[in-house]
């Protein structure tokens, strides 16, 4: 039996403020690092409009923020946030801390919770005590801390693999071994590489660009990442927390 | 497609309920169709033909501007009166930056392109949106640049683009053509194509170039066109054989 | 029960003429924005539509390796969000050497696993010749493709092992849609609800030439890890890794939430 009460009442047609731009994001936290890493495809509908528009942005040198969903919305709001930064820096002549960044990110979305940013935001990089942190958001604010976690068009794809890779879910350790709770650098980074081209190969929304951010502890050294080729220090200072990006291609078709 | 625009005339069945004014905005009335544009060695090339249509109504209206002190060449798809209105805006914001400031300091491209997504956003925040899309190229201290903005504030720089039709029919071959010379003869090629496939495309068009000697604007220009090759066309419309 | 957002037509006659489906069924934010293709003679709306392909749950995955091919399924069988039985195998064996996973409504699971009995037993009583993988795909395709516009709401998955000329065994596996459209993989087949979990995580586990061990430790991880993240699929799993000489056929215990 059809629904009568909408056919008596067609409904007007409305303006739709919001638009949906594909991509995927990722973040994985280690024991004294963070890795947060984005494609860089955006799309509407089967259109690609750009191979490059990046969904990752470093907001201080210990934090990166990923935004995915709405590309309008995801960019206001990455602006919105770095000008809190900006403002608590210059009252406080320091940056804020990352679990502050959290509860900024979190104030922020709820506050538009009756037209709300279409985004769906993770944050990584160093807590205030040296160890590697993620907080990931849905578009109207609730938040949580965890080791990893994908969002955006392949999250379906790629959240059920980080369980097993990083989680190490339905494996069994070794007979008086254990699971390790934080993986290193290198094994992050190639989890992460795999994930996206695994998400490329079997989704049409991801693809063409990969740029990944890793953001080292204060004082760690670079083992596991000075060799890698392409690599930029995004930070402001040596000696604090550092800051790195890694462009990598993804397929274009 | 599909819905003629329909002018904002009082509707008899809709008469009894107040409509606000922030919802005048849920359909274009006067649109513009296809821009394409392209980035070339120099710099960008803009292009689009001359018609504005009232549903199916056509006039002649140009497309295609310049904000000489912003290094900034523009064009517009969808409604008319908001491209003139972002065009007055401009304006203003210019004669603001350069007269009242005076600070020695010009919009660049870039500026003007974050400047538009802000209105838009601001726009399509209200449900008011700027029904419409903006292409636009600049050159500033030796570095091109090609813009787009749409109605919602989706954003983004690439190296060719196109709107309307153009993102089906053109695009894909500007993004193979983009780095040959003749520029120039690739748009004129694909606004043929444009013009033979688009019913609200007309064979008049203009094309303004930014570069590091500064923009031009072309005056309007006519398309040579070929129609005898549709005698031969089957499949299509009342022929049977 | 098990419901997802729709766009469906309404015309001023009142018919439904058709659904359009919404680009994302899960978001629960997304304000109704309808296409542009509509026109001003009827309007979209969108509703909940009931969706009979995840009515039940159930996911089927299966998998290519070195001279072998693993098949697995999970076991859940609800209706929409409850769970009803976790026994409900959804893998059927076809000959020695070939199993048949079937996802999507039970009762056409049930259906169609009757039917395909009978087709080969025909098969073999009339042609007195083995059935071989290949020939049994179009089988189920033209099966399939009979109730072309009142479909099954079945998606098979074939996995076997063909007889070459020589005499050898080669891994043979095919999916289909609901209407016969046949799918032949190198690497692997997933159907059911949890199949875009099973896509992501079989496209990093798996790799080629699989021995049976590894290809089963493969597949077993690719469903496990699948169905937890699935509400419609799990409550354990079977898998049948079937190789020239034997079929090794293990139950797996999984996550009961």
């Amino acid at each position: 039996m059809p629904n009568m009460s909408a056919i008596v009442h067609p409904q007007q047609r409305h303006f739709n403020p919001y638009a949906e731009n594909g991509g995927t994001i990722l973040a994985i936290a280690g024991a004294d690092f963070t890795v947060i890493a984005g494609d860089t495809r955006q799309s509407e509908g089967y259109s690609i409009q750009t191979r490059y528009a990046p969904k990752v942005f470093r907001l201080t040198d210990r934090a990166v923020l990923a935004v995915n969903g709405f590309a309008a919305d995801g960019n206001m709001f990455v602006k919105k946030v770095k000008q809190r930064l900006e403002w608590y820096k210059h009252a406080h002549a320091k940056d804020m801390p990352l679990r502050a960044i959290a509860r900024l990110i979190q104030t922020m979305l709820y506050a538009q919770r009756f037209f709300p940013y279409y985004v769906y935001n993770i944050l990584g990089g160093i807590e205030e005590d040296g160890s590697g942190a993620v907080y990931s958001f849905d578009p109207v604010g609730s938040y949580e801390r965890e080791a990893c976690r994908a969002a955006g068009a392949a999250q379906s794809l790629v959240q059920p693999f980080l369980d097993n890779q990083i989680y190490f879910k339905n494996q069994t350790a070794a007979p008086g071994r254990s699971h390790p709770s934080h993986l290193p650098l290198p094994d992050v980074l190639s989890i992460v590489v795999d994930s996206f081209t695994s998400a490329t190969e079997r989704h049409i929304e991801v693809g063409d660009g990969l740029e990944i951010y890793i953001v080292l502890a204060k004082g760690r050294s670079l083992q596991g990442v000075e060799g890698l080729h392409g690599l930029r220090e995004l930070s402001t200072q040596e000696d604090g927390e550092r800051v790195f990006v890694l462009q990598r291609d993804l397929k274009k078709d | 497609m599909g819905m003629p625009p329909t002018p904002y005339t009082p509707d008899p069945r809709r008469s009894q309920a107040w409509i606000p004014f922030n919802t005048r905005s849920e359909q274009p009335i006067v649109t513009g169709t296809s821009v394409l544009a392209l980035t070339y060695k120099d710099g960008i090339m803009l292009a689009g033909d001359n018609l504005a249509s009232y549903g199916s109504l056509a006039c002649s209206a140009p497309r295609l501007s310049v904000t000489i002190p912003s290094y900034t060449i523009f064009g517009a798809s969808g409604n008319m009166s908001d491209f003139q209105y972002l065009q007055h805006d401009l304006d203003n914001l210019i004669i603001q930056e350069e007269v009242t400031a005076q600070d020695g300091h010009q919009l660049g491209p870039k500026q003007i392109h974050k400047y538009l997504s802000q209105v838009f956003y601001a726009r399509r925040s209200k449900m008011d949106s700027l029904w419409k899309s903006v292409l636009g190229g600049g050159f500033k201290d030796g570095k091109r640049f090609l813009l787009f903005v749409d109605l919602l504030s989706v954003t983004y720089t690439v190296l060719t683009l196109a709107t309307c039709y153009g993102v089906y029919i053109a695009q894909p071959l500007l993004r193979k053509a983009f780095e040959g010379s003749e520029v120039r003869k690739i748009k004129e090629d694909w606004l043929h194509v444009l013009f033979y496939r688009d019913p609200r495309s007309t064979n008049q068009y203009q094309i303004t170039t930014i570069s590091a000697a500064g923009p031009t604007i072309s005056p309007s220009l006519k398309l040579e066109t070929e129609w005898s090759f549709a005698e031969s066309i089957r499949g299509y419309g009342p022929q049977t054989q | 029960m098990s419901q997802i957002w729709k766009y469906v037509r309404v015309t001023p006659s009142g018919g439904r003429v058709r659904g359009v489906p919404a680009r994302s069924s899960t978001t629960s934010i997304s304000l109704p924005g309808t296409p542009d293709h509509l026109s001003s003679q009827s309007t979209l709306i969108l509703r909940f539509v009931m969706s009979i392909m995840e009515h039940n749950g159930g996911s089927v995955v299966a998998m290519a390796g070195k001279n072998c091919v693993a098949i697995a399924c999970d076991l859940r069988l609800g209706a929409g969000a409850q769970t009803i039985a976790t026994n409900f195998e959804k893998i059927f064996p076809v000959t020695d050497r070939m199993y048949l996973g079937l996802a999507g409504l039970a009762s056409d699971v049930v259906t169609l696993r009757e039917k395909f009995r009978y087709l080969t037993n025909m098969f073999l009583i009339k042609e007195s010749r083995p059935l071989e993988p290949s020939t049994f795909a179009h089988l189920v395709s033209s099966t399939l493709y009979e109730r072309r516009f009142g479909p099954y709401f079945c998606e098979p998955v074939l996995a076997g092992l063909e007889r070459t000329p020589s005499g050898s065994y080669k891994p043979y596996i095919v999916g289909t849609d609901l209407i016969g459209c046949l799918n032949f993989a190198k690497d692997f087949i997933v159907t059911g609800t949890a199949s875009d979990k099973l896509f992501g995580v079989a496209e990093g586990l798996w790799e080629p030439d699989l021995e049976p061990e590894d290809l089963f430790e493969t597949i077993s991880q690719t469903l496990m890890n699948a169905v937890d993240r699935d509400a419609y699929s799990g409550w354990g799993a079977v898998v049948h890794v079937i190789t020239p000489d034997k079929v090794i056929t293990r139950t797996l215990k999984g996550r009961m939430d």
